[in-house]
């Protein structure tokens, strides 16, 4: 910063002492005098009224001094220049290439510009962004935001010294003040100061792109009306452009959701498309354009979004090979949740049965198991299958699309009883592949256990946020179970949470008998036994007033729909995600969280082996910097030790909403120069700038009388005197 | 005869035996044995409630047949050996379904006994009060006008409504068209509410008395007016109460809705 010149200075004043008035009374009395002495000669005799005058007008002058005493003041001053703030844009658009250099190049010679023009100003160069104003490092582009007013407002808000001006140098896209805002609005982002600004750049790129998608917050299920906004400019040729939504998925290629074509007319157009999210959770909707030939900024074609997408309620499906205590529980627990639509299917009679009745006679309808699991099986958030054997229902045919529906996103809970697992025919099945456990359907094989037992919590078990609850109220106590499916060893990547006391696998390991997994985009859960209603109603639910049971369905539901709650970790990144730079992401695991951290990153709708990352055990939160990343879609999926996995779907884009629209806007910079009483220039035109003077302060002050105060007293005295005498000599008063 | 007087054939035939006998084992062997259930524990177990001084259900036989019913005519499990279970007991609560029937007017209820009942119904527990002192006109006898009498007293906020054939008892396997039991009795069945389940019933059908069944295999009680016909009903009944308390209101759902409405329809006009 300079702008500062010191001298010494020496001027008169009058006594130190005076009233600030009394200066001005006297003179003005001085002059009356001399006034009325004017108009008493003009009416007398001529005769030697100049000598009376000129003596009257003395004595005046020296009544006048006589009061005034006048001193010398020597004084050394310090002239200091206005201070300048210089905000330089650092947002992503400033890193388009205009004319072989990135728009940054642009600005830092302004900048420099800048400097020069204002020589005699103390000038202060700031990059803004997102948020506060701070250092400029040179050619650095990396905000994913060009929000001004934020730092106007900072400045405003600072305790450092008020600038006398503002020069803002960018190239117009701005994200705040928006375009279309008023004079008035211009006027108070930073009022009573001058804006001056200075465009980057006037050239407008040859491009085609999807500068905006609009969207009301997503609900699965629902259409969800999607506002596509594209433009086409610098000349390019394009009348129509096609637009494509599409979202991308863990299980597959991406899932095309809806397209249309957009007519273009002034270089910009408008298409409302719909699209239906099947799953809640963050989704990831890539919506491209085909631009022509001659694009010259690819990056900007696709947007790839990230949706939270909602639900309104849980939408479950409960299927029960029969009824028992089981069911009615996990029934009456289902329908007591208001969040939670309930779709029951209960197999009431089966082809052995004899209800002695005609078939009119019966409240049973048909089980449409090819229509729940074919049409409808993409409208669920969960699927329960309670004790139901697979076999007579012939839902054999349709556990292939089961276990598709899992890797989509889709949860499933498979339940114990006589039924169930290997007895229900899921050995060796699509769906056994999805389940958190393996199954031995192999010859010999045992379906069950009819041992009762009391399960046992692993570590990972009561570690689970998910089962905290049901520890809560009972610590570590079960009630005694009538018996437990047999299975066999937890998948790699699944997670036991409870197991059997003395039963083994094959392995060795000691029997699953609550495990959960993760399959693609799903999660299913495998509860091996048939006797949970028992949390509810045993000696052990009266002592809980059966609040076990739902302590543990809610869980179980819970975690299955990634409620955060049950998650045993909680993951974000830390600032948006940007194609070819290195990301930040957070992962918060909870206080007492054991074990190494292990994230693994996989590219969305790809083949692409995913990348490991792993951190030693440390402390509760932790941040990882991820490797720079391609334009798309991404799962992040961390473990923490042996805790079931936490996953994040994010975005990853090349140019995002800073690249969207590649045009410089220079009107908008030309109306907040004016609006605000600034001037424009363009980057190769600053020359100079109309700043306020520089504030002179004094550092040494020394003051000197002229004369004594008796002095000026005789000096007034004497001419006084003279006057009057004269005045007698020409026959006056 | 020896094997080593025995010709050619006959030992071919042996080894053709021995081969079958050694595949059909191997075969039982390769197919995973089913689970044989993890007991009965989950099952339907209409548990005989000793309370206000009754000390045995006055139709011991009725809730066997009516597990026995349960298993030939549904899906459902049930316990072939109900059990019995006193008021105040502390395994009151390990089951969501107990009967009270009694002949006698029952003598008020203990403060043990209230507590117990209490808690059960905390639980969301399910009662069936069978009167089996109802006169052949289903006006209540001395055990049922006692019952509802102490049962007011354990939930004193609750008031008793009518369940009609509209109501989910009434086709939650079975449509039935009203309530029957050994005596025909009232229409609808009596019943407090509570969060939407209907957890006290009160039948003044004399139930037990339809269900009961000696060792021989004979029926122990008339029904009247309409004979077998009407205790057929009576055991619908029961299988539909039973499917009450393991489904509750399964058959409200609304995908039930348009067969049930038809199903109704053609009924309708069924005698």
């Amino acid at each position: 910063m300079s702008g500062a010149s010191s001298q010494t200075v020496t001027r008169f004043a009058v006594a130190q002492d005076l009233p600030g008035w009394v200066p001005y009374l006297a003179v003005a009395l001085g002059a009356a005098s001399v006034a009325l002495l004017v108009v008493e000669l003009t009416r007398g005799e001529r005769g030697r009224r100049l000598l009376v005058a000129l003596t009257g007008a003395l004595s005046a002058a020296a009544l006048v001094l006589a009061v005034l005493r006048p001193v010398r003041v020597a004084a050394s001053e310090t002239a200091v220049g206005p201070r300048v703030v210089v905000l330089a844009d650092t947002s992503r658009s400033l890193a388009l290439v205009d004319d072989g250099a990135p728009r940054t190049a642009a600005r830092d010679r302004a900048i420099e510009a800048v400097r020069k023009a204002a020589s005699g100003a103390r000038v202060t160069v700031l990059g803004f962004g997102e948020g506060p104003p701070s250092t400029l490092t040179a050619g650095s582009a990396t905000a994913h935001r060009s929000d001004l007013r934020a730092a106007l407002s900072a400045v405003a808000a600072s305790a450092d010294e008020r600038p006398a001006a503002v020069v803002v140098v960018s190239d117009g896209r701005l994200d705040d003040p928006p375009e279309d805002a008023s004079d008035d609005a211009l006027r108070a982002l930073l009022p009573g100061t001058h804006i001056h600004t200075v465009a980057t750049t006037r050239r407008v790129p040859r491009d085609a792109s999807v500068r905006r998608v609009s969207a009301a917050g997503a609900v699965a299920h629902v259409a969800l009306p999607l506002t596509v906004e594209v433009g086409c400019a610098g000349g390019l040729a394009c009348s129509e452009l096609t637009v494509i939504a599409r979202e991308l998925r863990d299980d597959g290629p991406p899932a095309l959701l809806a397209s249309g074509v957009a007519k273009v007319r002034d270089g910009k157009a408008r298409l409302d498309l719909t699209v239906t999210f099947e799953r809640a959770g963050p989704r990831v909707l890539e919506v491209s354009v085909a631009a022509p030939e001659g694009d010259e900024i690819p990056e900007n074609d696709r947007r790839f979004l990230t949706f939270n997408v909602a639900r309104e309620r849980i939408r479950v499906l409960h299927v029960a090979g029969r009824p028992t205590n089981d069911v009615r529980a996990l029934r009456q627990w289902l329908k007591s949740d208001a969040s939670v639509d309930l779709v029951a299917f209960f197999i009431l009679r089966t082809p052995t049965d004899n209800p002695n009745a005609r078939n009119d006679e019966l409240a049973l309808i048909p089980f449409p198991v090819d229509e729940l699991f074919s049409e409808h099986l993409p409208s669920f958030d969960a699927v329960v299958l309670q004790d139901f054997d697979a076999q007579p229902y012939n839902m054999e045919r349709h556990l292939p699309a089961l276990a598709k529906y899992v890797r989509a996103g889709g949860g499933v809970i498979m339940v114990g009883g006589p039924n169930s697992f290997v007895a229900g025919g899921y050995a060796d099945t699509p769906l056994a592949e999805v389940l958190p456990v393996t199954l031995d359907g192999s010859p010999g094989g045992t379906a069950a256990d009819t041992t009762p037992l009391v399960p046992r919590y692993t570590e990972a078990g009561r570690d689970a946020p998910l089962l905290a609850h049901l520890r809560k109220l009972l610590g570590d106590e079960l009630p005694e179970m009538p018996g437990a499916n047999v299975l066999g060893d937890v998948r790699a990547g699944s997670v036991t949470l409870l197991e059997h006391p003395t039963r083994r696998t094959k392995s060795g390991a000691r029997m699953p008998v609550l495990a959960i997994g993760e399959q693609g985009d799903g999660r299913t859960v495998a509860l091996a036994l048939d006797g949970a209603w028992q949390l509810q109603f045993s000696e052990l639910g009266g002592r809980t007033a059966g609040r076990g049971y739902g302590a543990l369905w809610d869980g179980l539901l819970g975690w299955l729909m990634r409620d955060p709650r049950f998650e045993p970790a909680h993951l974000q990144l830390g600032s948006a995600c940007v194609a070819g730079a290195p990301s930040v992401l957070q992962v918060h695991a909870p206080p007492g969280a054991k074990g190494a951290l292990v994230v693994e990153i996989t590219k969305l709708a790809s083949n692409e082996p995913p990348t490991r990352l792993e951190l030693p055990n440390g402390a509760t939160a932790r941040e990882l910097t991820l490797p720079k990343l391609a334009p798309g879609g991404y799962t992040a999926r961390a473990r923490v030790g042996n805790s079931p996995t936490t996953r994040l779907d994010f975005a990853c884009e090349a140019g995002g909403d800073e690249w969207a629209d590649s045009r410089p806007d220079v009107e908008r910079l030309e109306r907040l120069a004016t609006a605000t009483g600034g001037a424009f220039f363009h980057a190769d035109s600053v020359t100079s700038l109309p700043l306020p003077p520089p504030t002179v302060v004094a550092t040494e002050r020394r003051v000197t009388p002229l004369a004594p105060p008796w002095a000026w007293t005789l000096l007034a005295a004497a001419t006084l005197g003279l006057s009057w005498i004269t005045r007698r000599r020409n026959g006056l008063r | 005869m020896t094997s080593t007087d025995a010709s050619p054939r006959a030992r071919r035939t042996s080894r053709l035996v021995a081969l079958c006998v050694a595949s059909a084992v191997a075969l039982m062997c390769a197919v995973p044995r089913p689970a044989q259930g993890f007991g009965d524990r989950g099952a339907f177990d209409p548990r005989t409630l000793l309370a206000g001084g009754v000390t045995k259900a006055p139709r011991p036989s009725a809730a066997a047949r009516w597990s026995w019913e349960l298993i030939q005519r549904t899906s459902a499990p049930a316990r072939l050996q109900p059990t019995s279970v006193r008021a105040d007991a502390a395994d009151l609560p390990t089951a969501p379904f107990v009967v009270w029937s009694g002949d006698v007017a029952a003598e008020p209820l203990t403060a043990a006994e209230l507590s117990g009942l209490r808690r059960y119904f905390a639980l969301g527990g399910v009662l069936l009060v069978d009167d089996a002192g109802v006169n052949e006109a289903g006006e209540p006898g001395p055990f049922g006008r006692s019952a509802r009498r102490e049962l007011s007293r354990v939930l004193p906020d609750a008031a008793r409504i009518s369940l009609g054939p509209e109501h989910v008892l009434f086709r939650s396997y079975y449509l039935l068209r009203r309530a029957e039991g050994r005596v025909l009795g009232p229409k609808n069945i009596e019943a407090i509410v509570r969060g939407g389940q209907a957890q006290v019933l009160f039948l003044s059908h004399d139930l037990g008395g339809a269900l009961a069944r000696g060792v021989t295999g004979a029926w122990e009680h008339p029904v009247v007016p309409n004979g077998d016909g009407q205790r057929e009903h009576a055991i619908r009944l029961a299988v539909n109460i039973a499917m009450y308390v393991l489904c509750s209101n399964y058959k409200d759902d609304q995908v039930h809705a348009p067969f049930l409405m038809r199903r109704r329809a053609l009924v309708g006009g069924a005698p």
